[in-house]
């Protein structure tokens, strides 16, 4: 956070289908829908997360990413990493408060990997949705599936990944926590991190701009992603691996799809990192295992299948 | 003891479908309740590319040649409308209506890590 920018704050997500999206958002891994708008977006959150929402989907012919929106400080911060971004030659555009359902003013621009970004100040904030803030109880009763917990990440994939690594560390303070790197030292794929947590963006290079890998939620055990893969299996949902560990970052995972294809991460656990932390590298060598730390092989779909 | 009976049920109930491949002696069955893509893998076979099962990334891209189906919503990254009325469409999101005649068409998705020694054990 050395420079205002506090987390990934949303993420918006293009589906095929909202009501197949919506049942397995909000029924299967257990999001809370909280609001609708009149483009037809349909606005969700994990229950412990204090802001109104975090995930929007939209109905389009095209999975994938929008935009990943990153929440700051406040709104003198947006102000000066306006300035900085383009200071730093990276052009940028306004919107306006409310475009997105009360949200203020978003800088958005794009990243050398063709991904749009955008930050913002303000957001409506309803607390962790079914328990208050004053003597709260540990969890409220009426989750379903997996009871994602938060969003807390996604893995984009595109061109120029050190460039992009340059971009958000020097103009959004965001710290390399752990790199993937070939024979050469060239940067395969960039964790970084604004927070203590292990990634807030990932990265991996890739010639088509503006990929979605993932988007990751976050569950409290290893357990909980069990029961995740149970659910998984009980709903006839498409897997993609799990449930297993990565190597990169250490965290216990499964991997699955959205039924428009869309990948999607619970996990649990991972290391952690603060700003006086040397990078974690792993070599290309060890990319088996820095993906799958158990299987120790990368599958095809892993490079691949993207939206 | 669910997915054995939904089995039981669905091959009373559903009609069961010949799926060929154009170029080989290569068949599946597959029910109408279930994608193209979702037959294959439960017949054991890989004749197809499996991807995200969700229409999104591409993978199972097929042309039909011959037959009647019906399709949900796929992405138009890997087919134009213009494809999908020839009968270019993502084995996931295809239901057979009739026996089908088809021919894998995946498309190429390049990657930067080609030099990489992908595998570790």
């Amino acid at each position: 956070m050395k420079k205002g920018v506090m987390r990934p704050g949303h993420i918006q997500l293009r589906v095929l289908d909202m009501d197949e999206a919506l049942q397995h958002y909000v029924d299967l891994m257990g999001l809370i829908e909280m609001d609708r708008d009149e483009q037809g977006r349909v606005y969700l959150k994990g229950w412990t997360e204090v802001d109104k929402y975090s995930v929007v989907l939209r109905e389009a012919d095209q999975p994938g990413v929008d935009f990943v929106g990153l929440k700051c400080l406040d709104e003198a911060t947006l102000d000066r990493l306006n300035a900085d971004l383009q200071a730093a030659g990276v052009a940028t555009e306004e919107i306006a408060a409310g475009d997105l359902k009360e949200c203020g003013r978003r800088i958005a621009f794009t990243i050398p990997t063709g991904h749009r970004l955008e930050l913002f100040a303000t957001k409506q904030q309803t607390g962790k949705w079914g328990v208050g803030n004053r003597n709260p109880e540990a969890w409220p009763r009426d989750l379903k599936g997996m009871k994602a917990t938060r969003f807390d990440h996604c893995l984009l994939y595109g061109p120029d990944v050190p460039a992009t690594v340059k971009l958000l560390t020097d103009v959004l303070g965001m710290d390399l926590a752990e790199q993937l790197v070939d024979p050469e030292g060239k940067q395969l794929a960039a964790f970084m991190t604004v927070s203590m947590k292990a990634h807030d963006l990932a990265f991996i290079e890739h010639p088509e701009p503006g990929k979605l890998h993932h988007a990751s939620f976050y569950l409290d055990t290893w357990n909980d992603v069990l029961n995740a893969a149970d659910l998984i299996s009980m709903t006839d949902t498409s897997i993609d691996i799990g449930p297993t560990r990565h190597g990169l970052t250490h965290g216990q995972t499964i991997y699955f799809f959205d039924p428009s294809g869309n990948r999607n991460e619970v996990f649990a656990g991972g290391d952690y990192h603060y700003p006086d932390h040397e990078p974690v590298t792993w070599d290309s060598e060890q990319l088996g295992k820095a993906i799958f730390y158990h299987d120790r092989q990368l599958n095809e779909r892993f490079m691949t299948v993207l939206t | 003891m669910n997915d054995t009976y939904k089995h039981n049920r669905s091959t009373i109930e559903t009609a069961q479908h010949r799926i060929e491949l154009a170029d080989a002696q290569t068949s599946f069955n597959a029910s109408s309740e279930q994608s193209v893509l979702v037959a294959m893998e439960r017949a054991g076979q890989a004749l197809i590319p499996v991807g995200c099962r969700g229409g999104g990334c591409g993978q199972c891209r097929i042309r039909i040649l011959n037959g009647e189906y019906f399709s949900k919503r796929m992405s138009r990254a890997w087919v134009s409308p213009e494809e999908e009325a020839e009968g270019t469409v993502l084995a996931c999101r295809v239901y057979a209506r009739s026996d089908l005649t088809i021919e894998p068409d995946p498309p190429e998705v390049a990657t930067s890590w080609s030099t990489v020694d992908r595998a570790n054990p």
